[in-house]
């Protein structure tokens, strides 16, 4: 039996911003919701087309103990950090 | 080696540019990222491949020499060691950071839709504009803090030929690499399609530099023909000031290649010489082949919806780069890549300023970036 918690997403887009503001803000929204993000209750997606970030973000959130998913959306990538639940989309 | 026809410079360069912009955006090879990260995140994998390219140049470069290829040896636009140098390099430090990609790196990014990159761009030729305004002072400064008189690299400053220098430092480079190598350090898993590691592209942009070096009688080199672009944009308006700017008159490369007989003249004015020739189609191929890179990936999008700030930012990090270019003078890539490999002490002097000015721009980009997440973007 599980407990089927609707998992909050805190989304945020980063596209055609200026390096390194991908990572910092990533590491940022990651450290003020920590909280939330280690007990499942949300997670935190980002929006990003910098091929750097999408290597460097997964990294960094695994070493931070979170699981990471990536998926290259239309002419971007969508990283999601937390305890991730069923992807459905 | 093909400087006796413009045709096969224009072919040479513009090939060399398109294989440079389209390897540099699948690794993402952002010079200025390398340094900002090592600052910021501790993170030095991206730097360990450009130490990579500057070893492996210095062996091709060394190489190339010893075999009778490269009669101009040091190459030429290189001059003697000043104060400049590192005040040059530590203004393009902060610049680059700020404009988030050096000269090379904003190309790149812009080709692949960069709207920031595009501002820095703007910025990088507004910048190179400015400086001609106080050249002439600036040039006097250059004069009085030359080091030495007489002598452009280590090896003609103490008299120890290059090939010892590129052995020892080979030697212990090499020891580092293999350590590194064992340590599984090269390479780093990515989610990204097409990603090539950033040791390959580092492999490649040596022999990019070689290639040119060859072909004519440089290493990659564009930012002369910034403040050219500027001067032809100026002389549009106002062709009566241009003409009567020192900076514009000067013909800083001016010598016949001994390969070809060609005469390689030129400078920053507004003409199309050997300058723009060699410059120009670099500048060209490496927006073309990222954009290619970016196109064929199907992650080609214009990116304009950008917190204003950061346009703000990106426009005076490319001015400071635009300036420092010509205060240093010339960039990271023809130091990093071209001067430092063959021991110029100009290039030597240049990344000894541009390191602390990595640090002062990471700095300051941090704090803007965190403080405009707090306030606009983000918060959803």
């Amino acid at each position: 039996m599980h407990d089927v918690i609707e998992q909050k997403v805190i989304e945020i887009d980063m596209r055609g911003q200026v390096c390194p503001a991908c990572l910092l803000v990533a590491m940022d929204k990651m450290n003020k919701n920590r909280d939330v993000l280690k007990s499942g209750e949300a997670r935190l997606c980002i929006k990003t087309d910098n091929r750097e970030a999408t290597t460097t973000i997964p990294t960094t959130a695994k070493n931070m103990g979170y699981g990471v998913s990536v998926t290259k959306m239309d002419t971007y990538y969508r990283l999601c950090v937390g305890i991730l639940a069923e992807e459905k989309d | 080696m093909v400087t006796g026809s413009l045709f096969l410079v224009y072919a040479v360069c513009f090939s060399l540019g398109i294989a440079a912009g389209f390897f540099m955006h699948r690794s993402d090879y952002c010079v200025a990222g390398m340094f900002r990260d090592a600052f910021l995140f501790r993170s030095t994998f991206m730097l360990r491949a450009l130490f990579l390219q500057v070893v492996v140049t210095m062996v091709l470069f060394e190489i190339a020499r010893l075999a009778g290829f490269l009669p101009l040896f040091p190459f030429p636009l290189l001059g003697f060691p000043s104060l400049s140098n590192i005040i040059g390099g530590f203004v393009f430090g902060i610049g680059m950071v700020l404009a988030g990609g050096c000269v090379v790196g904003t190309l790149y990014k812009m080709g692949a839709g960069s709207m920031v990159s595009g501002v820095a761009f703007v910025g990088l030729l507004l910048g190179s504009a400015l400086y001609a305004e106080v050249h002439l002072v600036w040039a006097s400064f250059m004069k009085a803090t030359t080091f030495f008189k007489n002598s452009k690299s280590l090896p003609q400053l103490t008299g120890i030929s290059p090939t010892l220098f590129v052995v020892f430092i080979g030697a212990v480079s090499l020891w580092f690499f293999l350590k590194w190598r064992k340590e599984g350090q090269w390479e780093r898993p990515s989610d990204v399609t097409g990603y090539i590691q950033p040791w390959k592209t580092a492999v490649s942009l040596a022999v990019i530099g070689l290639l040119s070096y060859l072909a004519v009688g440089m290493p990659l080199g564009i930012t002369t023909t910034y403040a050219k672009m500027a001067a032809m944009i100026e002389n549009l308006f106002f062709p009566e000031h241009v003409s009567s700017v020192a900076f514009f008159q000067g013909l800083p490369l001016n010598i016949v290649h001994p390969a070809t007989g060609a005469v390689l003249q030129g400078g920053a004015g507004p003409q199309f010489d050997s300058v723009w020739a060699i410059q120009f189609p670099i500048i060209a191929g490496i927006i073309l082949g990222s954009a290619l890179s970016a196109v064929l990936l199907r992650e080609f999008a214009f990116r304009y919806k950008v917190p204003f700030s950061q346009f703000v930012m990106a426009l005076c990090g490319g001015i400071l780069l635009g300036m420092a270019s010509r205060m240093a003078p010339a960039c990271n890539v023809w130091h990093l890549m071209g001067g430092l490999p063959i021991l110029a002490m100009q290039s030597i002097l240049f990344l000894v300023g541009l390191i602390p000015g990595t640090w002062v721009g990471s700095k300051i980009v941090s704090q803007l970036i965190l403080k405009q997440s707090l306030s606009t973007a983000g918060n959803s």
